[in-house]
């Protein structure tokens, strides 16, 4: 099992170096660079650079260049001094900016994944058990709509319901006056009221993804021999329940949870802007479409890794979880 | 035992969830008290001279008293009112993109040294206190407010201004070129000298040219309105002064990368920085990138109202930073925004919200020639193309072939008229009868022209061909999708003609590469021009920058060694463009520009489907003093012509 897993933590380092070259060059692809996306942004305001400025801009910036160069200088500071470079939109080093998007990014993030957790195990077990009754409809109409409605137009929908009955829309995620605020039982309850149409709109679907995966599994799981045995036994029908089939049936959702570290950390993008929160989709999203290539291309770095690491870490928590798997390794 | 556990905790997360839910309404009650409290004690009218939260600062020993904030008293600048005396208190709150925003806050807190007046034709003293110019026009006096302040309590001096111009402007420090204003050029060879700038006493300075330049203090207003710097804050930055190396630390210092983008950053984009002292009514107070941008009223703003209380009256400016245009209008529809400026195509929505979101909806023309229409580019380098282009009875053909009327009731919803692109009423330049020039609708007439330009074969497809059988495509590049109700009227009309139309649409950085590389045959850009005098940028090909003239403005700028030389009417413009900048008196100014105008008459090289339509500044019902009907121009510098410092919120 160790050395299973030093073999993984070493593989990495290759795929992570690949990946760092492959992102750095993709950025670079699209036509125009962050002068010509600034200058236009500029000129929309009536202040127009002209060409010789702009050469001058492109050459302070080090953007006048060779792409391969600039990937060296930036793979260099990386590796010696743990500089991920300077975002050119912020006018910021790339860490501060990441830094300051990240407390509530993870915030909205895991709350979101906690609400996902917290109705889709529950449902799917319901479902599974209570197959074919009308609450197994009721829930498996509700998670197919779920799935098929995109997060975007439903944080729309709730936003115009909101802004019609209450005549705020809850943009953001926090009240004007809480923005600068000091941290506070109020500013926290301000938060919490602001959540609400995030967490939905963004763990929707994925609630309705997971209602699925468990009910499947769960039916699976309900009549294998080891939970008729137990039963013939007479052990109460929750602890079978909770004991055999649930379990099993976590497996699938187990493994797939280290694949959402990338996405606890990035937060959802354009439902994010269509919500006006401030977490790191919207900066990464913004980043690409300004190139500012130094924060996109560590984004895409940071976020090529965590995925990397995620697969590892749900296949130690599978281990773990699962006696078959377990077994699987100690076979080798 | 152990899972029944896990599962209560599920439980509790649950619960917990429901219960921020049911708090829903909860905080927005416990919100109104505190409006209450925020109410000015003022009762006493007139003896209340600064706002209560600077004269908590003087209590308090921080501050110095008001009468050692301001100039002297005769050298207080007063500012009228629109409506009504104000009272303090109150942000003024708004959205914004963010930094790359900045403009839109910093025009309207912008103080130059000359401001235009309000109907736009002069300008008049701001941070300057007057001038006098001699007779030729070549030597300008310009005087300063004795006692007036820098936003750190630092005089402000003579010495500021010496100090930006030979120090930052002359050395070109902030990333721009010396500004085309303070060059005058001789009447007989067209060769540029530069002006000289003497100080004359602390607060008296000179600016001498060589020859004479009539319209110097109007293109100092647009070009340089801030001919000014914190010299005290500057000494301690520039390399120049302090060496490259210490300048590189204090970059680093700031966070910033590169010194000369540093430079720029605090010596062009000052406003948005809270560590540079300010003559702005408002004094930035956090790093523009946070989610809230806050501006603080300056203690030392040098402006007061009739009856001498020291303006601004509104104590903040606060700004939300939002992801997407659509978050400002729903903002403003539920109140979290006060001041808001929209363009026409959200006239409707906001008409049908303005009384359950008690705001207001104020409109201001503009100085544009048509808010739908497309530019021939002149220069296109495909040669069958650039041949068609410059006839002008081609550019008839596109300009009858289309209904301007449909276009206008659904590209404008209405607000427009169905004209020609044309100099608007009321604005500098404008032409009897131009509005109806080439304005009726008459497809068959458009035909029979593009028959006669030779363009009679057709393609498999029934679109026209060039008579050398190749292919006649017109393509237009946009750097943004907003113009696709237009667009696809446009194709519709083209279609019908027998003419091809491509619309390509590209992110606004690439389309700004195109420009620059030629590859823009047509564009949908209206011309914004409120006195050619002033700024020539969108009728003289003076620099790659208007659709229109494409490479004509290389050739300008590059001396004639790149671009193409321009002939006919377009050549005709720049001699009297040279003209303008040699006149020796307003009249001749005037003359000339109205031939530079008259030669777009002639040409209509911009073709206008839809008349120009106002700008709507939204205000909510509580904030007072906004004047209404004004111009809205870049030139003017937008919001700001509207003297923000004396707009306040009735309590």
């Amino acid at each position: 099992m160790l050395q299973y897993i030093i073999k993984r933590i070493l593989l990495v380092i290759p795929v992570v170096i690949l990946i760092s070259f492959v992102v750095f060059y993709i950025i670079q692809l699209p036509p125009g660079d962050y002068v010509s996306s600034y200058s236009a942004k500029m000129s929309a305001a009536g202040d127009v650079m002209t060409q010789a400025e702009m050469d001058e801009m492109r050459a302070n910036l080090g953007l006048d260049r060779p792409v391969y160069e600039q990937y060296f200088v930036w793979m260099k500071k990386i590796i010696l001094h743990g500089d991920f470079g300077f975002s050119f939109n912020f006018n910021k080093p790339v860490i501060d900016v990441v830094g300051q998007y990240m407390g509530l990014t993870i915030v909205v993030s895991l709350v979101t994944m906690l609400f996902q957790y917290a109705v889709a195990i529950p449902i799917g077990i319901y479902t599974a058990v209570k197959q074919y009754s009308a609450g197994d409809y009721f829930f498996s109409g509700l998670s197919f709509i779920g799935m098929a409605t995109p997060n975007f137009l439903l944080a729309i929908i709730l936003m115009y319901l909101s802004y019609t009955w209450f005549g705020d829309p809850l943009l953001g995620l926090f009240s004007n006056e809480y923005v600068n605020a000091p941290w506070s039982m109020e500013k926290v309850f301000d938060l919490m009221k602001h959540l609400i149409i995030p967490v939905i709109v963004i763990g929707l679907s994925s609630t309705a993804d997971l209602v699925r995966i468990m009910r499947g599994q769960m039916l699976d799981e309900l009549n294998k021999p080891n939970v008729v045995t137990a039963r013939a036994k007479g052990l109460s029908e929750w602890s079978i329940l909770w004991k055999y089939p649930t379990r099993a049936a976590l497996n699938p959702i187990v493994s797939t949870l280290g694949w959402s570290l990338s996405s606890i950390f990035t937060g959802a993008t354009i439902t994010a802007i269509v919500l006006n929160l401030p977490i790191q989709g919207p900066v990464m999203y913004n980043a690409l479409l300004g190139q500012d290539m130094y924060l996109a291309g560590s984004w895409l770095l940071f976020m090529a890794l965590l995925t990397v690491v995620g697969t590892l870490i749900s296949d130690i928590l599978l281990a773990w979880l699962d006696p078959k798997i377990r077994t699987e390794f100690r076979g080798n | 035992m152990k899972r029944n556990k896990s599962f209560i905790l599920l439980l509790v997360i649950m619960a917990l969830v429901m219960a921020a839910c049911s708090n829903n309404a909860a905080p927005k009650e416990a919100e109104k008290p505190k409006d209450n409290t925020d109410k000015p004690v003022e009762t006493a009218q007139s003896d209340v001279k600064e706002a209560p939260m600077l004269t908590a600062l003087v209590t308090a020993g921080t501050l110095p008293k008001l009468e050692e904030r301001m100039p002297v008293q005769s050298d207080i600048m007063v500012q009228e009112v629109v409506d009504e005396i104000g009272t303090y208190g109150g942000d003024w709150k708004m959205p914004w993109t963010g930094p790359g925003d900045k403009w839109g806050v910093g025009m309207a807190t912008e103080e130059a040294l000359f401001r235009f007046n309000k109907t736009g034709d002069k300008v008049e003293p701001n941070v300057a206190k007057g001038y006098e110019v001699n007779d030729d026009s070549t030597v300008f006096t310009i005087h300063l407010r004795e006692g007036m302040k820098w936003s750190d309590g630092v005089p402000f001096t003579a010495d500021d201004v010496l100090f930006y111009w030979e120090h930052m402007l002359t050395k070109e420090t902030f990333g721009k070129k010396i500004y085309d204003a303070y060059y005058s050029v001789d009447p007989a060879t067209g060769n540029k000298a530069l002006a000289e700038v003497k100080k004359v006493n602390d607060y008296t300075f000179t600016v001498t040219h060589k020859y004479p330049n009539v319209q110097f203090l109007e293109r100092v207003a647009i070009d340089n309105k801030w001919f000014f710097a914190p010299a005290h804050f500057h000494k301690t930055i520039l390399p120049e002064l302090v060496g490259d190396a210490k300048t590189l630390e204090i970059t680093k210092q700031w966070g910033y990368e590169d010194p000369k983008v540093f430079l720029v950053e605090t010596g062009y984009y000052d406003w948005i920085h809270y560590q540079i002292p300010t003559i702005r009514a408002w004094v930035p107070k956090n790093d523009p990138n946070s989610d809230q941008f806050i501006y603080e009223r300056n203690p030392y703003y040098w402006k007061t109202d009739a009856e001498g209380k020291q303006l601004p009256y509104m104590d903040r400016i606060v700004m939300t930073k939002i992801q997407d245009p659509s978050q400002k209008l729903l903002g403003t529809l539920s109140g979290d925004y006060n001041l808001v400026t929209f363009d026409s195509k959200d006239f409707t929505v906001l008409k049908e919200n303005e009384k359950k979101g008690d705001f207001r909806v104020i409109p201001w023309t503009q100085p544009t020639w048509s808010s739908a229409g497309v530019q021939l580019n002149q220069t296109t380098p495909d040669p069958n193309l650039r041949k068609l282009f410059q006839d002008i009875r081609f550019r008839e053909a596109l300009s009858i072939g289309v209904d301007r009327v449909e276009i206008s009731e659904i590209v404008t919803n209405g607000l427009a008229d169905p004209i020609q692109a044309s100099v608007p009423e009321g604005v500098i330049g404008y032409q009897e009868g131009w509005a109806k020039q080439w304005a009726e609708y008459d497809p068959e007439r458009a035909n029979q022209i593009l028959d006669e330009l030779g363009l009679t074969k057709r393609d498999k497809n029934n679109f026209r061909i060039f008579a050398d059988g190749s292919d006649l495509t017109l393509d237009i590049v946009e750097g943004s999708p907003d113009n696709a109700a237009f667009l696809e009227l446009l194709k519709k009309y083209y279609e019908n003609l027998g003419l091809k139309l491509n619309v390509k649409v590209v992110d606004s950085g690439t389309q700004f590469d195109l420009k620059y590389a030629n590859k823009i045959p047509m564009h949908t850009e209206n011309i914004s021009v409120a006195n050619v005098a002033f700024r020539p940028d969108t009728l003289v090909p003076l620099r790659v920058i208007t659709p229109w003239f494409g490479h004509y403005g290389l050739y300008s700028s590059s001396g004639g060694k790149e671009g193409e030389k321009p002939e006919g009417d377009v050549a005709l413009i720049l001699q009297l463009w040279d003209k303008v900048k040699a006149s020796k008196s307003v009249d001749e100014i005037n003359q000339y520009s109205n031939e530079i105008v008259k030669l777009h008459m002639k040409n209509q090289w911009v073709i206008g489907y839809a008349g120009p339509t106002p700008v709507l500044i939204t205000a909510s019902n509580s904030v007072r003093n906004v004047p209404s009907n004004l111009v809205w121009a870049d030139e003017y510098r937008t919001l700001g012509h509207g003297h923000p410092s004396q707009f306040y919120i009735k309590q």
